[in-house]
């Protein structure tokens, strides 16, 4: 469960470049994202954060109920928690965790639809 | 939850994580780092008077806040922490000395120092109590630790560990990411997506809601039964949400505001679902070096260049030319400390674009706002460099679509701060680039292209197919002629070559045609067919074309050289019409760009007159030239406010040749015949002080225009004799043409009707033809009953002596003079009907005896004589005798008229009537009883009045024609109308001079000719007769000697006055008939003048010295002259001028000569 935005209308808020969820900077810095912080290590560092999210994104998801949602499986973000996604990121995630994503046999989808298969 | 999180942060930065120790000595490390570097970066942060602060301070206290949630309570920790220098040493013991040293080594060299002393202290003598304490505490939590561990099976611990490290881990298996995103397309057996309709602007908020309210009755009885719900910024006023039926939406959506169920919840198809979360913005990337513009602020829409972006994208670092405040407005912004309430707003002018000049700026800011580091100024926050601003944007304030910069803009860009040409100008292909994409639509097949870039650069040929972004062209060269290349169609460019002739497809110069002049990469300069001015357009822009530029002049309601008001102060002429904006020349001179939107109104000037420097009115189309400044010549296209005229001259290249001067400088090119008329003229108009004076921009002479001579018919009284209004009475409003508006008296209806179905309605009810001539007036009628005068109808000048006997009182009302002056001419009696006695008078007897010749006047209906003397325009000389004299003397009314040295005396009209009627008191004078002069009023000394004789004895003709007006000009008004009366009633001299409306539409023959004219009339029709010479207006009124001769072969009188002599009083030639009023020197014949016919009459020469003469032959003709010495010759005197001994002399026969009667 990811900490809600209590002003949606905020230009601070930002999403994750990696699994799009949408939050408030602070929550960032305060818990890390909730899905991918083992590979984004944003917790406590506003640099991290700085080049993991953006403010850049288009569309709100409010997933409330993940595992069933078909929007939140199309979105990818089923295994993930629930809160707010963005529909759409724009921004490629920073190169080392794309990295550590290759090594591990990740594929990365980058999450402003430009490669839909 | 926080407690987890707690322990795996600590976790995470300490290597040995089950060492409380070490983890709360460990621990002050990364907490003092940042602690050290936090102020450093919220100064920095300050300084970007961006509202991250804030966010920073957040930040902040939000550290502050995990360090106090780590240590459990901020206090204890605070304790811990200033124990902690002290202690330390005294738990050496369990740490190894490196970690000791390592720390050291942070420290400063007297915190060092500081330590070891205590170091060495500790060991002996400090802190052994306390030592015990923590070492104990130390110890019962490491046995509670073993024991729990102990407790655990390992199982347990691993799970643990699991539970611990893998949660990120085991999201990032990717399992969800291999799936290709077809098979993620929504089946039936997914819950259905509803739309909702929503207030527009709060969809975010509206999903956000949702969301808590989810959370909120999630462990309620009756959790929403809604999946998700989702919002795109693209699709305004709805949102998405995915449940199972659109009775949970509803539910959902209940008590919510801004949501509008009752507008529906629509079900979103299977197959359109995917496509919802698909919708993709245009793809924008900004790449340094491109352009892009700012969309907000006080740089709003102003180019900017691309330096750099952030990695993610979001901020962006501009270039671009400052707008900084020169003149700032109160002192307050001088300090700084209030200008952000400054430059912004939007009452405040905003400043021009201005490249950043330290001097200027230090000028009026003062040098402490400004400061200088590096290459690089600091001015407000901002940093300058090279002149230009150098600025960080967030993305989404900026406009990166459809940028367009213009030429203009980018020159701007490329010239340095001092106007002087860059080292590096901006590459211009940059927007090549920028707009390659366009340029690749614009390629046609047939082409000529160029490839600039890529293996095959510099080879050129022609488009011959187009597919996709590959174009196919056909090579031209040396070695691969003809061969076909296929391209990408981004590296090759449209390719022109001076000399050919192009059209302009796009931008604002579009439309244009021209021919190519130069052209430098991609940039083409052509030759504008319009406005003769070279004009630079990208090639891609350029089509070839064989047209020769049409380029519109019409935009909206206006059209080239329109003059148009902009504002209430503001005029302008159009002299370039663009693709939908004008350029305009103002009144003041300055260029505008406008969009007719903001044109209110076009004028116009073709009525108003302005006055030029030598007072003549200038018109619309007038060519004039200025005579001073330039001297520039030009067609005035408009004048404003009688003071500014804007000229047109196709030679001047600026403004498109249209330019703005003061009409007062101008003078006319081709000088006017219309002299202007003073009497006619308005003259307010040409005081350019009265019209000038409309500041509120009235149009001159606006007092005077559009109204032209009333229609006389307007407000007459008509009836309607034909047609479905038949009978009807009314009055005429307005007519055009043919057709006439009439008010109908009864029903208060206007009714428009042929004017031939309308009938003048006099007072009377008689009706009468609409456009008979009369005005309406009514007393002529009497006069056109009379017989003889109805040929005078309309516009005739007697018609209006009809109207001026409206005052005066007609021939026909008054008692005729002469009806009751003789009784013995019956005809008088007859007159006393008609206005034309003279027509009565021809039936005398006396006419009848006084003249052979047929007598005009006997035909009172043809009065031919009035004709005959229309044509005479001396009719005096040929008075002769006195009794015939009413017959041949017709000018005799004319000269009462004419003659009167006071016509005004006449002119009264009223009084002169009676004076002639009643009052003369001496009506038998007509008789020749007594000669009585003075009855004739005195008004007329030339006007001796006796017997009918003395008309012509005692006429000092001479002063007859004092006045050659009343010589020449009532012969023929008089001639032509019976009612003579009248005329001379005006006088003739006003007649001829003042009232010329009414002589001008007279009929008669030879308005008013000059004497001259009649003179050679007579002349011409009078060849045969040998003395036609008395017809001369030099001697006419001379009392010339005649001798009469030649009577006895004709028997003329019965030769009886055969040789008498004689002088002439006046001759008179009408068509075959010449008399002369002779009057003989022989007293036995009576004092009387005879009418003599001219073919009896020979002059008599001089012979004597010192006699008067007059040359009737010759060059001298016409010269009075007096003899002074005879030649040799008989024949011959020196004859030198009457009265002026000094004058030169000249010879001349005698028989040239006439001897004068003195």
């Amino acid at each position: 469960m990811a900490s809600i935005p209590s002003q949606a209308k905020s230009k601070q808020l930002r999403a994750c470049l990696l699994c799009s969820i949408v939050q408030h900077p602070m929550d960032f810095r305060k818990n890390g994202c909730p899905n991918c912080e083992e590979l984004m290590q944003m917790k406590g560092s506003p640099d991290r954060i700085g080049v993991c999210t953006t403010t850049y994104f288009d569309g709100i998801i409010a997933v409330i109920d993940p595992e069933s949602s078909w929007v939140a499986r199309w979105q990818r973000t089923s295994k993930y928690v629930r809160g707010m996604y963005a529909a759409r990121v724009k921004g490629r995630i920073p190169e080392d965790v794309e990295a550590e994503l290759e090594s591990r046999g990740i594929k990365y989808r980058p999450r402003d639809q430009t490669d839909q298969d | 939850m926080s407690g987890v999180e707690d322990d795996y942060f600590m976790q995470q930065v300490d290597s040995e994580p089950f060492d409380p120790d070490v983890d709360d000595n460990e621990e002050d490390q990364p907490e003092q780092q940042p602690r050290k570097a936090v102020p450093v970066a919220h100064f920095d942060d300050e300084e970007d008077e961006e509202g991250d602060v804030n966010d920073e301070e957040e930040e902040e206290d939000d550290e502050e806040d995990d360090d106090d949630d780590d240590d459990g309570t901020g206090r204890e920790r605070e304790r811990k922490r200033a124990k902690h220098r002290h202690k330390r040493p005294a738990v050496n013991r369990f740490l190894d000395v490196e970690a000791e040293v390592d720390e050291d080594e942070d420290e400063d060299e007297d915190e060092e120092e500081y330590g070891r002393d205590e170091f060495i202290a500790d060991a002996g003598i400090e802190g052994d109590e306390d030592d015990v304490n923590r070492r104990a505490a130390v110890n019962a939590r490491l046995d509670r630790r073993e024991r729990e561990l102990d407790d655990q099976d390992l199982a347990k611990i691993a799970q643990n560990l699991h539970e611990r490290y893998g949660r990120a881990a085991v999201r990032y298996t990717g399992d969800m990411n291999e799936v290709p995103q077809r098979l993620l397309m929504p089946s039936v057996h997914d819950a259905n997506l509803w739309q909702v309709r929503v207030k527009p602007g709060r969809e975010r908020d509206i999903v956000f809601s949702l969301m808590r309210k989810a959370i909120d009755l999630e462990y309620t009885a009756q959790p929403l039964q809604v999946l998700s719900a989702f919002q795109r910024d693209s699709l305004p006023g709805m949102i998405y949400v995915e449940s199972r039926s659109s009775q949970q939406v509803n539910q959902a959506c209940k008590g919510l505001v801004g949501i509008y169920p009752s507008r529906g919840i629509t079900l979103v198809p299977i197959e359109e679902m995917a496509s919802l979360l698909q919708i993709k913005k245009q793809d924008l990337t900004v790449t340094p070096g491109s352009w892009v513009r700012i969309k907000r602020g006080k740089y709003q829409g102003d180019l900017a260049q691309v330096m750099d972006i952030t990695e993610n994208g979001e901020d962006v670092g501009l270039k671009f030319i400052p707008r900084i405040d020169l003149n700032p407005k109160d002192e307050a912004s001088l300090d700084g400390r209030k200008r952000k309430k400054i430059g912004t707003g939007p009452t405040t002018m905003r400043p021009p674009q201005r490249f950043f000049n330290y001097e200027e700026v230090v000028k009026v800011y003062g040098r402490k706002q400004v400061s200088k580091r590096n290459q690089v100024y600091v001015f407000q926050n901002d940093t300058y460099k090279d002149g230009f601003i150098e600025k960080d944007f967030k993305l989404s304030a900026l406009v990166l679509e459809n940028v367009n910069p213009t030429l203009d803009e980018i020159t701007r860009f490329t010239r340095g701060q001092d106007g002087a040409e860059n080292e590096n100008p901006v590459d211009l292909s940059i927007i090549a680039e920028a707009s390659r994409k366009a340029a690749i639509s614009v390629l046609q097949p047939g082409d000529h292209v160029e490839v600039f870039e890529g293996e095959q650069a510099g080879v050129h040929g022609v488009v011959d197919s187009i597919n996709q972004e590959v174009v196919t062209i056909t090579a031209v060269g040396v070695d691969i002629d003809g061969q076909k290349i296929d391209l990408p169609a981004r590296s090759v460019r449209k390719r022109f070559k001076p000399g050919d002739h192009v059209k302009v497809m796009a931008g604002q110069n579009a439309d244009e045609t021209g021919l190519v002049v130069s052209v430098s990469d991609n940039v083409v300069t052509f030759l504008s067919d319009m406005s003769m001015q070279e004009v630079s357009v990208f090639s891609k822009d350029l089509r070839e074309a064989a047209e020769v530029g049409s380029g519109t002049n019409i935009v909206g309601n206006y059209e080239l050289h329109d003059l148009v008001q902009l504002d209430l102060q503001t005029v302008g002429v159009i002299f370039k019409t663009e693709r939908d904006s004008f350029r305009v020349l103002d009144q003041n001179g300055q260029v505008r760009l406008v969009q007719p939107h903001q044109i209110s109104m076009r004028r116009n000037s073709d009525r108003a007159i302005a006055t030029d420097s030598e007072g003549h009115e200038i018109r619309t189309n007038d060519n004039v030239k200025e005579v001073d400044g330039e001297a520039r010549k030009g067609r005035v296209l408009h004048t404003y406010q009688s003071f500014f005229a804007f000229l047109h001259n196709r030679d001047i290249a600026e403004n498109g040749g249209v330019f703005v001067t003061r009409a007062r400088s101008l003078a006319s090119l081709a000088p006017k015949g219309t002299v202007i008329k003073h009497n006619g003229a308005d003259l307010s108009k040409m005081n350019p002080a009265l019209a000038g004076g409309a500041q509120t921009g009235g149009m001159v002479g606006s007092g005077t225009m559009g109204r032209g001579p009333r229609d006389r018919l307007i407000g007459v009284t008509v009836a309607v004799v034909k047609g479905a209004h038949k009978g009807y009475v009314g009055a005429v409003k307005d007519t055009n043409g043919p057709i006439a508006r009439v008010e109908l008296h009864t029903g208060n209806k206007v009714i428009t009707i042929e004017k031939e179905k309308l009938r003048r309605r006099n007072n009377d009810g008689s009706l009468e033809p609409l456009e008979g001539g009369n005005f309406g007036m009514g007393p002529p009628r009497s006069f056109n009953n009379n017989g003889g005068h109805n040929n005078n109808r309309t516009s005739n000048p007697y018609q209006q002596g009809g109207q001026a006997g409206g005052r005066t009182p007609g021939w026909g009302r008054t008692p005729n003079p002469y009806a009751g002056g003789e009784g013995r001419t019956p005809g008088w009696n007859q007159s006393s009907r008609t206005p034309n006695p003279f027509g009565d008078g021809g039936k005398t007897p006396a006419w009848n005896a006084s003249s052979r010749t047929p007598n005009p006047y006997q035909d009172s209906g043809k009065t031919p004589a009035w004709n005959a003397s229309s044509r005479t325009p001396n009719p005096y000389t040929s008075g002769d005798a006195g009794g015939s004299a009413w017959g041949s003397a017709t000018p005799k009314p004319n000269g009462w008229g004419g003659a009167t040295p006071r016509p005004a005396g006449w002119g009264g009209a009223t009084p002169r009537p009676t004076g002639w009627g009643g009052a003369t008191p001496k009506p038998t004078g007509w008789g020749g009883a007594t000669p009585k002069p003075a009855s004739w009023g005195g008004q007329s000394p030339a006007r001796p009045v006796g017997e009918s004789s003395s008309w012509g004895v005692s006429d000092p003709s001479s002063t007859w024609n004092s006045t050659p007006a009343a010589a020449a000009t009532p012969g023929y008004i008089a001639a032509q109308t019976p009612s003579t009366g009248y005329i001379p009633a005006r006088t003739p001299a006003d007649i001829m001079f003042n009232d010329h409306i009414m002589s001008a539409p007279t009929p008669a023959p030879g308005i008013l000719p000059s004497e001259d004219d009649s003179n050679s009339w007579l002349q011409d029709s009078n060849n045969h007769n040998p003395n036609s010479w008395l017809q001369d207006h030099n001697i006419r009124n001379k009392h010339v000697i005649m001798e009469i001769s030649n009577t006895r072969l004709s028997g003329w009188r019965g030769g009886n006055l055969e040789q008498k002599q004689g002088y002439i009083l006046s001759s008179m030639i009408t068509g075959n008939d010449a008399t002369a009023q002779f009057c003989p020197l022989d007293s036995d014949l009576g004092e009387g003048p005879i009418t003599v016919p001219l073919s009896y009459l020979a002059p008599v020469f001089p012979q004597h010295r010192d006699e008067r003469a007059i040359i009737f032959d010759g060059p001298y003709r016409g010269e009075e002259v007096v003899l002074r010495v005879r030649d040799d010759d008989d024949d011959v005197w020196t004859v030198g001028k009457y009265q002026d001994a000094l004058s030169p002399t000249v010879t001349c026969a005698a028989e040239k000569m006439v001897k004068l009667h003195v």
